[in-house]
């Protein structure tokens, strides 16, 4: 561990410490219940500091070897964690609108496929950056869920309880974060070398002081199951809406196409 | 960490991924913010118990953009009075556009709040509303712009709110018809006392 910067070993120690306080908030206010995911991510990141901690010790930071992979080998197994606590965040927001859930669904996961597999064929040509531009694929994946969620919730009205809008926003915030550090990384890997390091906690560091800001006290904002209505109503009614929308529109058109000037 | 890179990112990927990037976390803030205002003041679904109530004053808007009458304020009252007439009626125009795009936006948050409540959508519906909306709104913004340097005949605007107002009205008659309003009552009380 003497070998790590003083910068890391500081970042390294703020975040374990805002992990662990976070944790024990997300316990005595219950939160683990409904996140139990976002709960075991936390949790995954403090095992991943305690074996990072023993890899540095065992092998030094700038091993290429075993150290190397083990410790990247840690950081595939937090953003998995990750994800599962992004798809957990989407079902909580959207998960209780069957209909739009299953449409929004079908949309994010099939941007995530695109997003994901681009980052993967454009990302590199270089094998060492391998495992770097699987977590870029990873991060921009789960970027994409959270974003697209958040534009699904805000376009159908749907109200986001607090809890589940700040975890969620966290999670794509630090997710953009982290794509934007590994690409500069990619692009610049021997002289950002260190920086990325310093980026990416400070960025981690940051979020968890959001997320222990927003969980100081109780959320008293809940929001209620749905009563939802037969499908009858939406086949009858959301024909008749576009209909006339599109006659709307047509009438918008001949509007344009009357007073538009003759050449 | 990654010794002996020779070759790395190619750059076109490399703006576009970091142009991406930053446009998602953009869109993040923007998309979270608005889920706050919502919490605030999106009793929003209220839209449903109001019908278009500017229909009441159809005649009288219809009366101030008959041609004929800046004839007659020519004839009467010369050029001074027509200018000042015709100021006016760009004005009535521009508001009643503005009621026009209240009126559809109203049936848009209906069939948002239909859509929410329903256990299935069509993806092909939706896909055709948010289409048609941002045609519509775009063929709006034209015209509007249209009228206010004045090449738009005013009149064909009632046409066109005659249009917005009846497809509100539709859904409320067919709302009420199939007796989904309590339920969606509820929901919204619901989500308001919240």
């Amino acid at each position: 561990m003497l070998q790590l910067p003083t910068f890391t070993l500081t970042a390294w120690g703020l975040a374990t410490a805002l992990t662990l306080f976070l944790l024990v908030r997300v316990f005595l206010l219950r939160v683990y219940r409904r996140y139990p995911f976002f709960t075991f991510y936390l949790g995954a990141n403090l095992l991943q500091t305690a074996v990072l901690g023993y890899l540095y010790q065992s092998y030094g930071f700038n091993s290429t070897t075993y150290g190397y992979r083990s410790a990247w080998a840690t950081q595939a197994f937090v953003v998995v964690a990750r994800g599962f606590a992004a798809a957990e965040v989407c079902y909580r927001i959207l998960g209780k609108f069957k209909g739009v859930w299953a449409l929004a669904m079908r949309i994010l996961i099939a941007c995530g496929a695109i997003v994901l597999v681009s980052t993967l064929y454009f990302g590199t040509r270089s094998y060492q950056l391998a495992v770097i531009t699987l977590e870029m694929g990873l991060e921009a994946f789960i970027a994409t869920w959270i974003v697209g969620l958040l534009l699904f919730a805000r376009y159908y009205a749907v109200p986001v309880e607090p809890p589940a809008g700040m975890v969620g926003f966290g999670l794509g915030l630090l997710s953009c974060c982290r794509l934007l550090n590994d690409l500069v990384f990619e692009r610049h890997v021997q002289a950002y070398q260190d920086v990325w390091n310093y980026v990416s906690a400070a960025a981690f560091v940051g979020i968890l002081l959001l997320w222990n800001w927003f969980m100081r006290r109780p959320a008293t904002q809940a929001v209620s199951e749905p009563q939802l209505n037969t499908v009858q109503v939406y086949q009858s009614l959301i024909p008749q809406v576009n209909r006339k929308l599109s006659e709307l529109n047509q009438q918008l058109s001949q509007f344009w196409r009357t007073e538009s000037p003759k050449p | 960490m990654a010794h002996g890179v020779a070759e790395t990112v190619n750059s076109v990927f490399f703006f576009v991924a970091v142009a991406t990037g930053l446009a998602l976390a953009g869109m993040s803030f923007w998309a979270l913010r608005g889920a706050s205002q919502r919490r605030v003041h999106e009793h929003g679904f209220r839209a449903l118990d109001s019908a278009p109530r500017d229909l009441d004053n159809m005649p009288q808007i219809r009366q101030s953009m008959d041609p004929a009458d800046f004839e007659f304020a020519r004839a009467k009252g010369g050029r001074h009075l027509e200018t000042r007439l015709r100021g006016e009626r760009r004005q009535v125009a521009l508001l009643y556009l503005a009621a026009i795009r209240r009126d559809f936006e109203q049936s848009l948050r209906v069939a948002r709040v239909i859509a929410v409540l329903s256990p299935e959508v069509s993806g092909t519906q939706e896909y055709q509303r948010i289409r048609l909306s941002m045609m519509f709104r775009w063929r709006f913004q034209m015209i509007k712009v249209r009228l206010l340097i004045g090449i738009m005949p005013q009149p064909q605007l009632i046409a066109l709110w005659q249009m917005a107002s009846s497809m509100a009205i539709q859904m409320e008659q067919t709302m009420a018809k199939l007796g989904e309003r309590a339920a969606l009552a509820a929901e919204l009380a619901l989500q308001s006392e919240k």
